[in-house]
């Protein structure tokens, strides 16, 4: 067995970093896949939260779905003051939800652009504050802002390589339909990355549900392949690796 | 001498609103050429004061394009309406017609 170690980026949630040898691959992009509501963009803004706060890592949050006044209330009741790094340069947040005022309505779209306005939007924030976490909060959304989806799996690889040669770890959100059993609604978002997280929030009886993440793949890595018990606690989101989820 | 002072403003309503058309492009992308010449050719049909076209290169100013929202390219905006992609010419005149008619709406209004 080669001595050659993989440089790590600790995610600093509690529980998960046990689970894939103490972190992500540094650089590389990881998939956060799931249905709504079980809890992906928790994990994703955790993630940048967390290296704020513990490692000293800066990041960039690019919010395509929820307004920013929002996420930072929403993040608040974890006890997680999103306002304050932006203030200290830790965290910049880049709206590009549908809720801006200014966002003009769009009423056509021909199949011949490509995304270098989204690379060139994320990579200013990304040396400005020299962020070395980068998540992308949804991509999926893509899917229902523009038809050209052929074009859009192109772009995100281009999006994707250049985030992550810029030596920043990706991570990208992904909702799956509530009937859908692949990862995302572009059928290729497994593709995308070298890791992929699955969340779930599956119901156990009438009046119960259970929450669960499981590691599906991390490239470079002798991760955990069993599915392990995870909840929202008052301080986000908190994995038991010693505890594997009964409906699984 | 009241009188010239009318006559003035009477010209000055006259004037057509300006059209503002903004393009957004970068450097990198390989549609924008085009899209910025079927611009140019659409709006070449129309008497050029009345319009203003501004070039966003998102490249150099990608604070422009976060602004609006902006980040497939080339995006073509004219008056709260945009279109993504190298745009048609016939759907550019829509736009800056729609455009024409909401300024002078908002004039009498």
């Amino acid at each position: 067995m080669s001595e050659f170690t993989i440089e790590r980026m600790k995610t600093g949630i509690p529980g998960l970093d046990e689970l894939i040898e103490g972190g992500f691959p540094k650089g590389d992009t990881i998939l956060v896949a799931g249905k709504a509501g079980t809890g992906k963009s928790i994990l994703a803004i955790q993630f940048l939260y967390k290296g704020a706060t513990l490692y000293n890592e800066s990041g960039v949050l690019v919010t395509l779905e929820e307004p920013p006044r929002l996420i930072r209330r929403n993040m608040l009741r974890f006890g997680m003051d999103l306002a304050k790094l932006e203030q200290t340069g830790k965290l910049a947040i880049v709206d590009l939800s549908p809720s801006k005022e200014i966002a003009p309505v769009t009423i056509g779209e021909y199949p011949s652009f490509d995304l270098s306005g989204l690379e060139a939007i994320i990579m200013n924030h990304v040396k400005r504050i020299n962020a070395q976490r980068v998540v992308i909060d949804t991509l999926s959304i893509m899917a229902y802002k523009f038809r050209s989806r052929d074009i859009l799996r192109e772009e995100f690889f281009k999006l994707c390589a250049a985030i992550t040669r810029a030596g920043c770890t990706l991570l990208l959100t992904s909702e799956v339909p509530a009937q859908d059993t692949g990862l995302g609604v572009f059928d290729i978002e497994a593709f995308l990355a070298s890791g992929v997280i699955v969340l779930y929030n599956e119901k156990i009886s009438d009046t119960s549900r259970s929450r669960s993440i499981e590691v599906l793949k991390l490239r470079g890595s002798k991760h955990s392949s069993r599915i392990h018990s995870m909840r929202i606690t008052d301080e986000g989101i908190r994995v038991w690796p010693g505890e594997i989820t009964p409906s699984h | 001498m009241p009188k010239k002072r009318e006559k003035a403003a009477k010209v000055e309503e006259e004037e057509p609103p300006v059209i503002e058309i903004f393009l957004f492009k970068s450097d990198a992308c390989i549609f924008c050429p085009r899209a910025e010449e079927v611009v140019r050719e659409t709006i070449d049909d129309f008497d050029a004061s009345i319009f203003k076209f501004t070039i966003i290169n998102v490249t150099e100013t990608p604070e422009a394009a976060e602004r609006y929202g902006i980040f497939a390219l080339p995006t073509v905006m004219i008056g709260g309406v945009s279109v993504t992609g190298i745009p048609e010419p016939e759907m550019l005149l829509k736009m800056i017609l729609g455009a024409k008619v909401s300024k002078k709406k908002g004039e009498t209004e």
